[in-house]
């Protein structure tokens, strides 16, 4: 499962950039992120990480789960990079196949939002009227919920299950994504390629699949991006609590935790993983800033 | 005015059943209850222990025993800390959490609006890229990163301040205030920078300009009411947002409040604590996000106005 979920993400991912490609705005997006040093940045930290985490089971220097109790914690040294941990597990191995964990968590939990968000808010504001109010009223009062409290409550009941944390996530996510997704939706509407459409008779379903959704992607886009290190957060967030992926299995927040458990006297252990999970936070976010600009020049910064 | 917030106190009744429901139903669906942790009970005590807090009737007679019983403002003993009810433990938390909280806020909005409004007098300069860079860094250091790392700097390297603990040393609580405060400051510098940043652009600022007013006067006189409206939107969910640092921040520095009862309520399945607490926290964000919305409005009368005609 785990294998060919990620491969999908990637494969995802490739789709998009060849949709770039494709047309002269998308050319044009892609020229001005090109000149956004911090953006390109972002993006070249992103693929790296990504492409690590793709191959780890081919290139992980130790074994990720087998413990040398002997060894214990050991500074960084050239046999182990990032040193050990106190069950004499190599951290670099680690640090690789929690990224697989949490940059996983990211990319589906975004999906699930973007799949519900999207077709929420493209059919409330397609629609308008009496369904767009009680979509909308439906997301207002799921807003007012304390979903944290809520995801918290979810992984102490049905255990720690990865496939339930996608879902919680997701079901958060949706609301904000649903919310952009509408805006646009409405403006779209008034367009006149859409009046054309109906004029010529084309069904509803497929004038929103055609004519609306492709024009919102910029923004989709950019909102994706922005999610992904806040769903990343989210999930560290929990396995720090203790509440994400269980052990042996590691994600950023698990290695986070335990290593400020022992920060005393193994500092390395907190430091590396932090260190990992914020270059990673920043480059998305760079990236996504970076996306913002490229895709609508008109809006403003921040 | 009054309309609106009648209105939207009343549409808070069925959001709260909602989030009752909720975590009724959640953790009753959980396999095993909250004395099968204890395993040397035998089965005439469990069984006595179970009728005692009503567990043996059926889940919808729970139900609404409990929401009468809420209405009465009785949320019940907890469970796992005997002999204290569920009322007097949030009573003992809420102070705590709370102060924690105000600190924090404090800091945040300090800090935040200060950097805000130097980065956008200055907009792609030296005095703009240092705080937003700042700024980012708070962003993309999670609470859970940014406390443990200040701990070990200042509390174990350098031994400034103590490792843990709320108002039993002098300084401890310099630290968990800062990490909790600092993640907020640096959205706040932003936002803050963007609304000042068009606000200063429009023209009765430019005829301030030309009238010879000093910045300093511009900024607190003309731009300040105008360019902090995105902050004080962003205060609403900022506060709720607060709540779940306050469980990270709770439980890394050890500080007896809301946060950390919560977190350990679930872990012990202490029910009657769990919903709680959790009402207490969806009230607070009910209430939060009413009173941003309120100063939001009070602080645009173009809104106040629409509101008003609206009702």
């Amino acid at each position: 499962m785990t294998q060919s979920s990620e491969t999908s993400a990637a494969q995802n991912l490739i789709d998009l950039d060849s949709i770039e490609s494709g047309t002269s705005l998308w050319e044009d997006a892609w020229n001005r992120l090109q000149q956004n040093k911090l953006a390109m940045f972002g993006l070249y930290v992103v693929s790296f990480m990504i492409i690590i985490a793709l191959i780890t089971p081919w290139i992980a220097p130790y074994s990720y789960f087998e413990q040398d109790l002997d060894m214990g914690a050991t500074p960084p040294s050239p046999a182990h990079w990032l040193g050990t941990d106190t069950l004499g597990r190599d951290l670099l191995t680690r640090v690789m196949y929690g990224s697989r964990v949490s940059l996983m968590v990211g990319f589906l939990a975004t999906a699930v939002a973007l799949t519900i968000g999207v077709l929420w808010g493209t059919v409330s504001g397609y629609f308008g009227g009496r369904v767009d109010a009680f979509m909308m009223r439906t997301v207002d009062i799921l807003y007012a919920l304390p979903f944290t409290i809520f995801i918290i409550l979810l992984m102490v009941v049905f255990g720690r299950n990865i496939l339930l944390l996608f879902m919680a996530i997701g079901a958060v996510e949706w609301l904000t994504m649903a919310r952009i997704v509408r805006g646009q939706v409405l403006s779209i509407r008034q367009q006149e390629y859409i009046d054309a459409a109906i004029t010529m008779g084309l069904p509803k379903r497929q004038i929103m699949l055609r004519h609306v959704i492709p024009n919102t992607l910029g923004t989709i886009i950019i909102y994706v991006t922005l999610t992904i290190p806040n769903v990343i957060l989210l999930e560290s967030f929990l396995s720090f609590l203790g509440l994400g992926v269980q052990p042996p299995q590691s994600s950023w927040g698990l290695l986070i935790s335990y290593g400020v458990e022992t920060m005393e006297e193994y500092p390395w252990l907190l430091i590396f993983p932090a260190v990992v999970l914020s270059v990673t936070l920043f480059s998305l976010n760079f990236l996504g800033d970076g996306l913002r600009d490229a895709l609508d020049p008109k809006a403003s910064r921040d | 005015m009054i309309k609106f917030i009648a209105l939207r106190l009343l549409q808070a009744i069925p959001v709260l059943l909602i989030v009752i429901t909720i975590t009724f139903a959640l953790i009753h669906a959980a396999p095993g209850g909250p004395f099968s942790a204890e395993r040397a009970v035998p089965p005439e005590v469990l069984e006595a222990l179970n009728a005692q807090y009503n567990l043996d009737d059926p889940i919808h007679v729970q139900f609404f025993i409990y929401l009468k019983n809420v209405a009465q403002g009785d949320f019940g003993p907890s469970f796992k800390y005997t002999g204290r009810s569920v009322i007097e433990i949030i009573a003992a938390g809420m102070p705590v959490t709370f102060e924690l909280g105000l600190y924090a806020i404090l800091i945040a909005l300090i800090l935040g609006i200060s950097a805000g409004i130097l980065a956008s007098l200055k907009p792609n300069s030296l005095q703009d890229y240092i705080p937003m860079s700042l700024a980012m860094t708070g962003i993309c250091l999670p609470t859970f990163v940014l406390g443990p790392l200040m701990v070990l700097v200042f509390a174990i390297w350098l031994e400034w301040l103590p490792v843990s603990g709320w108002g039993y040393i002098p300084g401890d609580k310099i630290l968990p205030s800062l990490t909790l405060g600092f993640a907020y400051a640096a959205y706040i510098a932003r936002l803050s920078r963007g609304g000042m940043l068009e606000i200063l652009s429009q023209d009765f600022i430019r005829t301030a300009r030309a009238k010879g007013l000093s910045t300093a006067a511009i900024v607190f006189r003309h731009a300040l009411r105008g360019g902090m409206q995105p902050v004080v939107s962003f205060m609403g969910p900022a506060l709720a947002g607060l709540l779940s640092g306050s469980f990270v921040v709770e439980t890394i520095f050890q500080i007896p409040g809301m946060g950390r009862y919560f977190v350990q309520a679930a872990f012990n399945r202490d029910y009657t604590l769990i919903l709680g607490t959790t009402i207490f926290f969806a009230t607070l964000i009910i209430i939060f996000n009413l009173l941003a919305d309120i100063v939001t409005i009070w602080l645009n009368p173009r809104l106040r106005d629409s509101s008003n005609s609206n009702n």
